[in-house]
């Protein structure tokens, strides 16, 4: 809880620095502060069913090690955020606290307990972002990102709302378990049905699930690089963890169950066959995102005692891969004057062999090619698929990731096709830390595994 | 020991080449690796006492079962041979070739090494299957980096081909650990016992890999496109070695997993791969660039090989181990010899040849000793396994071996029709032409010599491979 209130304070701070022009302290000083919740959250605070806040709260391994992995990814965000926002000229501090506050509602997605509280953290964790998606204001698709998000937030909300009633109506509760135990005795219920289903749909937008994904291809697009990455890695980490802590321990009716299976096939479809066709980069690593959110959902269809540490493994590895390529784009788009398209890269082995290098393996592990993390992360939810009795979604998953693989070597390709005007990056030190960090990383977790969620 | 060695020896040089960058020197610390290499291989041969050999057994993530086993068999030993003495011969074509960045080259030759080396090594299904992957990332950037006409498109294909294979693998082999609940460990494989109808189905799914990676019929399309686009060490090492990784798998997996399916199948398979092997050596016979014409010939050479490994016998299998071994001796001398006249002529077209012999009387003897391989003829290493093969689809059915037949004179009409138009006719050459140099000699006499000496003397390769066909025929139903 301390975590919670330090990031949440820290942010204040932040806004109160910005006021008195201290840009050289904003970054250090937000790292410092997520470096201290982290250590909050790593020592003290491995407590099983640590329940605070009149039951609202459920700080358990599972909440604990997500959260961790979130702040780690902030941290590495924010790194690149020094370079990132050196440019601009204000609002910097207001950048790193709606982030910040961002942040605070994905932890609370991870570990509430109670349906208000679901309702309560992704308010939290998407006005915030409303306002960042729209933070170039100059901008003109920045704005229609913002405006495009905020629609269709909204209205997810409400279905999310909607559903949270309904439930309501038909257990009497919003407390999580005793939902969870009424789901057992709730057949044929279908207040209790339809409630499922559209909290289920209120959370399939946020992972950004097929039919629910319009938004995210424009507002990856528009919004800024960095509140793209966040919103690819945090957002998407901490939305899974809820719908997992949502159906966790429900015995989900046989409707909610086909909805779920036919939106996973729908999802990795989708997903990876309109990836195929896309020429600009970010819009490539949103529908990317699209299909890893199938194989994610892929995890959920079977009921496992292993289900979380497959999410947990899966989202992290794809996070640190993704923070990555981001950084990458912003600076061979910077290189290119803005361009966006994958041909940027094109001659990046000839002008940067390792940050070259370095992508490709990045996108290796996105492909999931062995000896990556990505690898470890689809083959544990190949497994799962498998081990729990959907051979046939499974397969289908299977020739997906061969499709997958196609866009992402694309993209290899182009940085190892020799050119005679080849990008001339400009790294500094700290992206490179971070591309360097993300790169052993996905190599590290892909040959110890273990290291993480064991 | 021997396990660490072959894997680090390649993989710590080719590392080094990556980071240092020695232009000059390249080549030579590649060769002195793959050397190297090949004395430790030479070495686990000559200490080889029969049964399988383990030599590491660590679990390496308990939790999920990934389980890092490595050790060799007989057929691993045999193919553990086969890559250690392919690879100075790979690394050596270089010599000739002259590509930019020899550091580069000589790197990812040497990582392609360390993962074919990973795996003939892997004990356990899943740590071969990452090998097996692995072993595709170098030969992908060799390919696009120093291929040919059009390789942008041909590379990805090839990728693609190969990787849904890869991935129709993967969901296989995940599906029998989700099954039977066991460790992975080759040694367990053959007590699965899966249901028949499973095993009818699943065969595909693990088939399919080594079908697209062999390739036979009709998953062969990447495979021309690919030889002749890939640079000259590319298609080296993608016909000498890792066409073998098909055969190994399906010696290994296929038929330890689901020998009903096996059964099943068995028919089918044959069929395909004659067809194949026969619809390839007409296509060889009307091509007329030299590299194509290998490319069709290995394709009709890999078609027999499977079919003899399907006939299911003792001739068979062990025919179409051997022939392995055999097919890689030839299609390293066949490549390094048009490298040479495409060096020389500056084409590898043989139209533009022709006449050839007055000019180089030494490398046409050479290309003749290297032929006379490739047709089979008799006291050379490809007649012993052909012959095998050839008994072996006799003992199934005399109609198959006659098809068989057929394939080994197709092979022999466009070998001999291609040395004709390439060597003899009126010489039209106004230049003077170098004759076969030391380097040519140096690489062709061993190739040569290594064929007849195990075509003469078959037994030390037939004995490796005896004990673990034995052991796989006592599993077939």
């Amino acid at each position: 809880m301390s975590a919670l209130i330090l990031i949440s304070v820290l942010g204040v701070v932040l806004l109160y620095l910005g006021f008195g022009n201290n840009r050289r302290l904003l970054a250090p000083v937000s790292i410092a502060g997520l470096l201290g919740a982290l250590a909050l959250f790593t020592t003290g605070w491995h407590i099983e069913n640590a329940l605070v806040l009149k039951d609202l709260v459920r700080f358990d391994g599972f909440a604990m090690a997500f959260n961790r992995s979130l702040i780690l990814v902030t941290v590495l965000l924010f790194l690149f955020g020094i370079d990132y926002y050196a440019r601009m000229k204000e609002n910097v501090a207001e950048q790193y606290a709606l982030m910040l506050f961002s942040l605070v509602g994905a932890l609370l997605l991870t570990s509430f307990n109670n349906l208000l509280l679901l309702f309560l953290a992704i308010e939290i964790l998407s006005i915030p972002l409303y306002v960042l998606a729209g933070g170039k204001r100059d901008s003109f698709r920045s704005g229609e990102a913002a405006f495009k998000y905020f629609l269709q937030g909204a209205f997810a909300s409400g279905f999310l709302l909607l559903g949270i009633t309904l439930i309501y109506g038909a257990s009497a509760s919003f407390d999580l378990p005793t939902v969870q135990a009424f789901a057992a005795t709730a057949q044929g219920n279908v207040l209790f049905l339809l409630g499922l289903f559209f909290t289920l749909a209120g959370l399939a937008f946020k992972v950004a699930a097929v039919p629910f994904h319009f938004w995210s291809p424009d507002v990856y697009e528009g919004a800024p690089t960095l509140v793209t990455a966040f919103m690819s890695t945090v957002v998407k980490m901490a939305s899974f963890a809820a719908f997992y802590r949502f159906i966790e321990h429900m015995q989900l009716p046989g409707q909610v169950h086909t909805m779920l299976v036919v939106m996973t096939v729908f999802t990795l479809f989708l997903g990876n066959i309109v990836a195929l066709r896309q020429s600009q980069f970010k819009r490539l690593m949103a529908y990317s995102s699209i299909a890893h959110t199938g194989f994610l959902l892929l995890a959920f269809l079977g009921t496992s005692d292993r289900t979380s540490g497959v999410l947990h493994y899966y989202l992290t590895t794809y996070a640190l891969a993704t923070v990555g390529l981001f950084v990458v784009l912003t600076l061979a788009k910077r290189a290119a004057n803005g361009d966006e398209n994958i041909r940027i890269f094109r001659g990046l082995f000839r002008s940067a062999p390792w940050l070259a290098i370095a992508t490709m393996l990045l996108l290796l592990s996105l492909a999931g090619i062995p000896l990556t993390a990505g690898f470890i992360a689809k083959y544990r939810v190949f497994a799962l698929g498998i081990s729990t009795g959907f051979v046939a979604v499974t397969a289908f998953a299977v020739v997906m990731a061969l499709v997958g693989v196609y866009y992402y070597v694309t993209v290899i390709r182009e940085a190892f096709t020799p050119t005679a005007d080849a990008p001339q990056l400009v790294v500094a030190p700290l992206n490179w830390l971070v591309i360097s960090f993300c790169g052993v990383a996905v190599v590290l977790l892909g040959l110890l595994p273990g290291l993480i969620g064991g | 020991m021997i396990a660490a060695l072959l894997l680090l020896i390649p993989f710590i040089t080719a590392t080094l080449l990556m980071v240092m960058r020695p232009t000059q020197h390249a080549r030579w610390l590649a060769m002195m690796s793959s050397l190297a290499s090949l004395a430790v291989v030479l070495v686990a041969w000559a200490t080889y006492g029969g049964g399988t050999v383990i030599q590491a057994d660590n679990d390496w993530v308990p939790a999920w079962g990934l389980r890092f086993v490595v050790g060799y068999d007989g057929v691993g030993l045999l193919m553990l041979v086969l890559t250690g003495l392919v690879f100075p011969f790979i690394i050596g074509a270089g010599y000739g070739e002259k590509l930019q960045h020899p550091s580069l080259v000589n790197a990812l030759l040497l990582y392609t090494q360390a993962f074919l080396f990973g795996v003939f090594l892997a004990q356990n299904i899943l740590l071969f299957y990452i090998f097996y992957e692995l072993s595709l990332i170098p030969v992908f950037f060799l390919l696009l980096y120093w291929g040919g006409e059009h390789r942008r498109s041909i590379t990805v294909r090839f990728f693609i081909y190969t990787l849904l294979g890869g991935l129709s693998l993967l969901f296989g082999l995940l599906y029998c650990l989700g099954q039977t609940g066991m460790n992975g460990d080759f040694s367990a494989l053959s007590g699965l016992n899966l249901p028949a109808d499973t095993q009818i189905w699943l065969f595909w799914a693990l088939f399919l890999a080594f079908a697209i990676k062999l390739p036979i019929f009709p998953f062969h399309s990447w495979q021309p496109d690919t030889y002749t686009t890939a640079p000259l060490q590319g298609t080296m090492v993608l016909s000498a070695v890792m066409l073998k990784m098909g055969l190994y798998g399906t010696f290994k997996i296929v038929f330890a997993v689901v020998p009903e399916g096996v059964e099943y199948w068995r028919w089918t398979v044959i069929a395909l791969s004659l067809i194949g092997a026969v619809y390839a050596g007409i296509i060889a016979f009307r091509q007329t660039d030299m590299k194509r014409l290998i490319a069709y010939s290995s394709l009709s050479h890999v078609g027999l090989l499977c079919a003899g490994l399907f006939a299911g016998n003792n001739y068979g299998i062990t025919g179409s181990l051997y022939q392995a071994f055999a097919h890689a001796v030839l299609v390293l001398g066949l490549l390094y010899l048009m490298g040479a006249l495409k060096e020389r002529v500056g084409s590898s077209e043989m139209g533009a040849m022709g006449g050839l012999k007055v000019r180089m009387p030494r490398l046409a003897a050479l290309f003749l000793l290297v032929l006379v391989n490739a047709v089979a003829l008799p006291l050379t290493q490809s007649f012993v396994g052909e012959w095998l093969m050839f008994a072996g689809l006799w003992q199934v059915d005399g109609w198959l071996a006659a098809l068989a037949v057929v394939t080994i004179v197709l092979g022999a009409i466009y070998m001999f029709y291609a040395f004709q138009r390439a060597m003899l006719g009126p010489d039209k050459w106004k230049l003077e032409m170098h004759d076969a140099t030391l380097r040519d000699h140096l690489y062709l006499v061993p190739l040569i010599a290594i064929t007849l000496v195990l075509g003469v003397h078959p037994a030390p390769v037939l004995d490796l491979v005896d004990a673990p066909v034995q052991l796989l025929l006592s599993a077939l139903p």
